[in-house]
C-alpha cells in the first residue's frame, strides 16, 4: 500500500514522465485482469459445449491466480512494479464510483448495522491480538501494529500507526507481511465456507468487510461469492476503514504517555489526516444517486466503471502476493497472525450470525 | 536536501485518496454528460 503512494509521488519526476513510469504495470494489471475475465468465459463455454460438470471459477479467483502465478515464477520486473503498485488506486476508485450502487438510506441502514459489529470486532481483536502479543513475546509495538492491522484495515492502518508510535521499519514490515499472507489465505477459505454455511449475500458480505483486513482482498473475498456480497463487503470494509484515524490516535497516544513523550497536539487535525477521503467521495456518489442525478443506464455505466477499477485491483493483490518474500520475514509473527485471525474470523462470523438473528440480513 | 524535499511536498496535489476521488467524480462528471455512455462489462 505503501509503495502504491510512493509511486504515485515519486517527487523528483516530472509530470510526463511519471505517468510513464506507470504505464507498463498498469498493462500488466490490464493483461492479468483481462486474462482472468478471458479463463473465466473460455472455461464456462467449453465445459458447457463438452457437458462436462465444472464449478464455474469467477474472473476474480483467475485474475489473483495469474497474477501470483506471475509473481512467484518469472517475478515481476523492476520496471513494472510502480504500475503494479497503483492498485490501491483502482481499489479506491472503484469504491468510490461504487457508491452509485447505494441510496444513502441503505448507506445509513447497513452502515449503522456494520458499525455496531465493527465496534465489537475491534474491541474483542485489539485485546485478543495484545494477548497473543504477550503469549508469544513480541515486542510491544510489533503486538500494537499486529492488533491495529488486524483490527481496522490491514497495511494502510500499520502504516498510519507505525508513524504515529514510532515502530521500527522492521516491526512494520513483520506485522505487514503477516496480514498480507492471511489476506491472500482469507481469499480461499472465506468463500468456501459461506457456502457451506449457506450464508446469503448479505451475511457474506458483512463477514468478508468486517473479518478481512486489507480492503483490496476484503472486496475480492467478497466478489468471489458474489456481485452483491462485494457491494456489501465493500460498505463493511469502509465503515471499518473511517475507524482508523481514532484507533491510530488511541495508540499514538497509549506510546506517548509510555514513553514520555509529547502526546499529539490537535487531535481534530490528527483524525482529519488520519481519515480515508476516498469514504467522502463514496458517501458523495452515493448522495447524487440518492437525488437521482443519474439515470438507471448512467447507474449501469458507472457501476461498471468501478468493475473495471477492481479488476486492475484484483490483478494487483494476485502480482504482489510473493511467496519467497514472505518466507523472509519468519513465522512468529506469521504465527500470531494467524491465530490472531482464526480466532477474528470466527468472532466476526459469530457476530454477523448474531445479526442477523435481531436485523434481517 | 531537505529543502528539496520540502519544495516537492509543496508540490504534491493530490494525496492518493485525493486523486482516486478526483478521478471517480471526473468519470461520474463524463458520464453524466452523456461523454460515457454505455460503458460494458
Amino acid at each position: 500500500m505503501a509503495s502504491s503512494s510512493v509511486a504515485l509521488r515519486a517527487e523528483p519526476l516530472q509530470w510526463p514522465r511519471r505517468i510513464i513510469v506507470l504505464l507498463p504495470g498498469v498493462a500488466l494489471l490490464v493483461l492479468v485482469g483481462m486474462a482472468g475475465k478471458v479463463l473465466e468465459k473460455s472455461i464456462a463455454t467449453y465445459t458447457k459445449a463438452h457437458h462436462i460438470v465444472f464449478p464455474n471459477i469467477e474472473y476474480v479467483l483467475w485474475a489473483i491466480v495469474v497474477g501470483l502465478l506471475i509473481s512467484n515464477t518469472v517475478g515481476v520486473p523492476a520496471w513494472f512494479k510502480p504500475g503494479v503498485a497503483t492498485y490501491e488506486f483502482w481499489l479506491k476508485t472503484g469504491i468510490v464510483l461504487l457508491g452509485a450502487r447505494f441510496l444513502l438510506a441503505d448507506v445509513l441502514k447497513l452502515g449503522s448495522v456494520s458499525l455496531v459489529l465493527v465496534l465489537v470486532e475491534l474491541a474483542l481483536s485489539i485485546a485478543f491480538m495484545t494477548l497473543l502479543g504477550r503469549i508469544f513475546k513480541l515486542s510491544p509495538k510489533l503486538t500494537s501494529l499486529l492488533a491495529v492491522g488486524s483490527s481496522i484495515c490491514g497495511v494502510s492502518a500499520i502504516i498510519a500507526t507505525k508513524g504515529a508510535i514510532d515502530a521500527d521499519d522492521e516491526d512494520a514490515s513483520f506485522a505487514i507481511a503477516a496480514i498480507l499472507a492471511l489476506g491472500a489465505l482469507a481469499l480461499f477459505t472465506f468463500p468456501p465456507i459461506g457456502h457451506a454455511l449457506g450464508m446469503s449475500d448479505h451475511m457474506y458480505g458483512l463477514w468478508a468487510g468486517t473479518g478481512v483486513d486489507n480492503t483490496a482482498e476484503a472486496v475480492a473475498a467478497g466478489a468471489l461469492y458474489s456481485d452483491a456480497a462485494a457491494k456489501i463487503a465493500v460498505l463493511a470494509k469502509t465503515t471499518r476503514n473511517a475507524m482508523i484515524g481514532f484507533v491510530v490516535l488511541g495508540y499514538a497516544l497509549y506510546w506517548a504517555a509510555r514513553e514520555g513523550r509529547q502526546a499529539v497536539g490537535n487531535k481534530a487535525a490528527f483524525l482529519w489526516q488520519k481519515f480515508p477521503k476516498f469514504v467522502l467521495g463514496f458517501l458523495l456518489i452515493s448522495l447524487l444517486a440518492s437525488l437521482s442525478v443519474f439515470n438507471k443506464d448512467q447507474i449501469a455505466s458507472l457501476a461498471n466503471l468501478s468493475r473495471w477499477a477492481f479488476l486492475l485491483t484484483f490483478a494487483g493483490v494476485g502480482l504482489r502476493i510473493n511467496f519467497k518474500e514472505m518466507k523472509k520475514q519468519g513465522l512468529r509473527p506469521f504465527i500470531v497472525g494467524a491465530l490472531g485471525e482464526i480466532v477474528i474470523a470466527a468472532i466476526t462470523l459469530g457476530l454477523v450470525l448474531g445479526a442477523s438473528k435481531v436485523v434481517k440480513l | 536536501m531537505a529543502d528539496q524535499s520540502n519544495e516537492s511536498s509543496k508540490r504534491r496535489i493530490l494525496s492518493l485518496d485525493g486523486w482516486a476521488v478526483a478521478v471517480a467524480l471526473l468519470l461520474t462528471a463524463l458520464v453524466r454528460l452523456g461523454v460515457l455512455k454505455h460503458i460494458s462489462w
